[in-house]
């Protein structure tokens, strides 16, 4: 029980940079905090990506330590920890070419070691859970489509839904809703959350829309030139804020 | 925009030099081209047709090298092609694999054709396997920069979930490419019946043997039946490939 209260991810003083280059993240330290959903808000261009990507366990910081659900990933992320940590990159990294209920499988592609994958086949368990997170989506009767004729709303649910077939603790989304109006975006976003809230997913994600870090984040870290500058809840973000800080 | 015209300029006097040394600009030599050229028109008329069932057979057997020539090759290369992807396999693979595929492509298919009639005789095996291979050393080549350009975003998304390197490979390379794969595939098809149709020249089988004879015997009414008969397969192989694409090719819609 102890270790749900920890924070899910936890960075002290990271730095990184890439290769060459000049000092993206300056010194950041957060701890996003075991369940609910924590949100980044910046200005393009302050490191927001990068952040992701490091918290994600995709990029290894320069300096810092970084831990992520209570474990020292700072020289890469074991191979067991690694399909706990769900990643929605921006552009959702889909691929095009396969239907998106084959989209959502590779969610599965973590704990399937078989040759059967390798053909397709994947074990009736995870091929269930898969239609059924699809229908919880609400993109069911499109899972035999090519992902490349889906709309961005479809690609961004078919993202989510690969992302909660591989089970995850913990999942850091770039722009999660980004691609969809206001209402849908409120609307997968509240579905999101219930099912965080049912199986235990702390979720991190960027978002630059307002109204939604007011109603949806539980934690927000407001992010300029590399830095956190300022943590608060969401429902404490106002514009006046968001000035004072990020000006 | 300067450095652009002296860069042309320069392009263009190289083009005159070279040209002037092979004898494109004496007039005489080119005059007797010119005449030359329109005779043995002239004696390519009318087509002898009595030759077609003769070049029909032929035919049928240097498509039948190119075709299963490429297949070999394309099936060789897929894998070829995916160990020189330096995203997947550390530089020991790669490189080790760039050469090998650099190393076959630097022989010609004709080469490749000539060593294999001395290896397993003449007739169509030897023409097949030197398409084949000639088709290994491009193949692999192409697939593996064509791979290599996949989406890193994807890649990193799948990776992240935990999968493995031939996972990769099955969910994102090939799917991600599977457009490049069979475009390079119907071209390389296309371009083998031509190269496949001079291996003949060796005695590498098919119709090559037919055009070398009837060259030589100076028979050019039954050549122009050996080629026309060309001209209509390779053209048929083009609008076949053509209709591939259409059929199967991604787009969005």
């Amino acid at each position: 029980m102890e270790r749900a209260l920890r924070p899910a991810v936890e960075a002290e003083g990271v730095w990184f940079a890439y290769r060459g280059e000049a000092w993206v993240l300056r010194d950041v330290s957060l701890a996003v905090p075991a369940g609910g959903m924590a949100m980044v808000m910046g200005p393009s261009g302050a490191g927001k990506t990068t952040l992701l990507k490091v918290l994600a366990g995709l990029l290894r910081p320069q300096r810092g330590a970084l831990r992520i659900l209570g474990v020292g990933v700072e020289g890469g992320v074991p191979p067991s920890l690694r399909p706990l940590i769900g990643y929605i990159p921006q552009q959702l990294g889909l691929v095009r070419n396969l239907t998106a209920l084959e989209n959502v499988l590779m969610g599965a592609l973590g704990r399937s070691r078989g040759v059967g994958v390798l053909f397709g086949l994947f074990p009736r368990p995870e091929v269930e859970r898969a239609w059924a997170i699809l229908d919880l989506l609400g993109i069911r009767h499109k899972a035999r489509e090519k992902v490349i004729h889906l709309s961005g709303g479809e690609r961004q649910r078919v993202a989510i839904a690969r992302t909660l077939l591989q089970r995850p603790k913990v999942v850091l989304a770039d722009e999660f809703v980004s691609d969809l109006d206001l209402p849908r975006a409120a609307e997968i976003l509240r579905l999101v959350r219930q099912v965080g809230w049912r199986e235990g997913i702390t979720f991190l994600m960027n978002m630059h829309e307002v109204q939604l870090v007011q109603e949806f984040g539980d934690t927000v870290f407001l992010v300029k030139e590399g830095r956190v500058l300022h943590q608060c809840p969401g429902s404490h973000v106002t514009w006046t804020l968001l000035q004072e800080v990020l000006r | 925009m300067r450095r652009d015209l002296l860069v042309m300029g320069g392009m263009g006097v190289a083009l005159g030099v070279v040209l002037g040394q092979m004898g494109f600009f004496e007039g005489e030599k080119m005059g007797r081209g010119l005449v030359n050229a329109g005779r043995f028109a002239r004696d390519l008329f009318p087509p002898d047709a009595s030759v077609t069932p003769t070049a029909v057979k032929a035919m049928l057997e240097t498509v039948q090298m190119a075709f299963a020539g490429t297949l070999l090759g394309f099936l060789l290369s897929l894998p070829l092609g995916v160990l020189g992807v330096r995203f997947l396999f550390p530089r020991p693979v790669t490189y080790p694999a760039r050469l090998l595929s650099a190393w076959v492509r630097t022989v010609p298919a004709l080469l490749w054709a000539i060593l294999f009639v001395i290896v397993v005789g003449l007739g169509p095996l030897a023409g097949t396997l030197g398409i084949a291979l000639y088709t290994v050393g491009y193949l692999s080549k192409l697939y593996a920069d064509l791979f290599e350009g996949t989406d890193p975003e994807v890649v990193e998304a799948v990776r992240g979930v935990g999968a493995s390197r031939l996972h990769l490979v099955r969910f994102v390379v090939f799917p991600e490419g599977a457009n490049g794969v069979l475009a390079q595939l119907l071209f390389m098809l296309e371009y083998n019946i031509r190269a496949s149709a001079i291996l003949g020249f060796v005695g590498a089988g098919g119709i090559g043997f037919l055009l070398q004879a009837y060259i030589q015997t100076l028979e050019y009414q039954r050549l122009a039946t050996v080629l026309l008969l060309l001209l209509g397969v390779v053209l048929g192989m083009e609008a076949l490939g053509g209709w591939v694409r259409r059929r199967f090719l991604l787009t969005p819609s």
